[in-house]
């Protein structure tokens, strides 16, 4: 039997919590044995969510955590004041190798924030992206960074093109994916001067396949797999996409209710639509992984269901059975070469 | 105060992958190590951790040079 992989599940984050959580955990633990969910937050509340369910016992375990830290609250004030909160004892146990993994729905910039601060990043790599994944017309591919620094240098997007490419190829499976940076034209000379700056070190860069610029009208398109930008660019696309896809799949509801015609239309055609549009359940995506810390942080979105969040777990075991974290100390951290600032 | 100064000196030089010779007194975490608010948060955590002390929010808020945050291990501990 593979080795277990311990995901520290914040229980009380989130709209939907503790309810979808611990109903999210359940599901992990029974589509997979070799998970162990340790449920952060008030235990009694945990103990009665759990009463209502059947599942193997020795796979689900509550720490107690009395503090919950609120979806409107000041991230970093709350990390470093509720430090018996659920969200950080989930993160201290990954800290202290009781866990594998965290995951949260919980208040976004506290589990950002707190991920660097309490778990730390991998030595040499300078910034750790928020990296989701998004539906494409080939597949799937990987937006970084999408909200974790809003002000990037070039030196950091170099790393998240490498740190993507890694993940990319480990666990979508996506062999040598294709890297673009987000311009605002095909040419090398375009862009602002942060892009300007960057494409020649991405072009310089042996570990990852460079295909220059890519246009936000391609992303969809899936002309690349990995998606380099700063957080900003990437929240904005983020965003959009949700909003267009969400408005697209609404119109054309609707549209079908028209007449009989298209009721009848809509019947026919139905099964294959429902195909299509699976590909942009984000709930099949699991959460967006924190790239670069020494554990795994996963957030998922705030509204997540137990879908969401079963998801969520399950996406930690390929993580750790694929050694990301060991591959990206690889590819950036190079303990015995750290750099001299002072020249 | 040696043996504290060293800690501190390895613990920031991990977190910002740098060398132990570039953490100096006088080194400035923004300007001279090109730290952001994180990292420093980073570091304080560890140095709370490492020496079993508790830094409050405001303290931790003038923190500007290493010589300061020395300075606050020293005003919990003593």
């Amino acid at each position: 039997m593979s080795e277990m992989t311990r995901v520290a599940l914040d229980a009380m984050g989130g709209d939907n919590a503790p309810g979808e959580m611990v109903k999210g955990a359940v599901e992990a633990v029974k589509k997979r044995k070799d998970i162990k969910v340790l449920l952060t937050g008030r235990e009694e509340v945990l103990k009665q969510e759990l009463s209502a369910y059947t599942y193997p016992q020795e796979q689900i375990e509550i720490v107690h955590a009395e503090e919950v830290i609120e979806t409107a609250e000041p991230p970093v004030a709350a990390i470093r004041t509720k430090k018996d909160s659920s969200l950080v004892t989930a993160l201290k146990l990954v800290k202290r190798g009781e866990a594998d993994a965290f995951v949260s729905a919980g208040n976004s910039g506290a589990v950002l924030a707190g991920g660097q601060i309490l778990v730390g990043k991998i030595k040499g790599v300078e910034r750790a992206p928020l990296a989701p994944l998004i539906p494409t017309a080939k597949g799937v591919a990987l937006l970084i960074d999408c909200g974790a620094n809003v002000d990037a240098r070039p030196s950091h997007l170099v790393q998240f093109a490498q740190m993507g490419s890694i993940y990319m190829e480990h666990i979508v499976g996506k062999k040598n994916p294709r890297v673009g940076i987000v311009n605002i034209g095909a040419e090398e000379e375009k862009g602002n001067a942060l892009v300007k700056e960057t494409f020649p070190l991405l072009k310089a860069c042996k570990d990852i396949n460079f295909a220059g610029s890519v246009e936000a009208r391609e992303i969809p398109a899936g002309e690349v797999d990995v998606v380099v930008c700063e957080a900003f660019v990437g929240n904005v696309i983020l965003k959009l996409y949700e909003g267009v896809g969400g408005t697209l799949i609404h119109k054309i509801k609707a549209s079908m209710m028209t007449s009989l015609r298209s009721k009848i239309g809509a019947l026919l055609v139905k099964p294959a639509l429902k195909a299509t549009l699976k590909d942009f359940d984000a709930s099949q995506y699991g959460g967006a992984p924190l790239l670069g810390l020494k554990g795994l942080v996963v957030k998922t979105h705030g509204n997540s269901t137990s879908k969401e969040v079963c998801t969520s777990i399950t996406q930690c075991v390929s993580f750790k059975e694929q050694q990301i974290n060991e591959k990206i100390q690889e590819a950036i951290g190079r303990p015995e070469d750290a750099k001299s600032v002072s020249g | 105060m040696i043996m504290e100064f060293e800690k501190l000196q390895e613990i920031i030089a991990d977190v910002m992958n740098v060398t132990k010779d570039d953490v100096q007194p006088e080194t400035k975490f923004v300007e001279d190590l090109s730290a952001d608010s994180l990292d420093i948060l980073q570091i304080i955590t560890e140095l709370e951790e490492a020496f079993d002390i508790e830094i409050d929010n405001e303290d931790a808020d003038k923190i500007v040079t290493v010589q300061d945050a020395v300075d606050q291990i020293k005003k919990v501990v003593e």
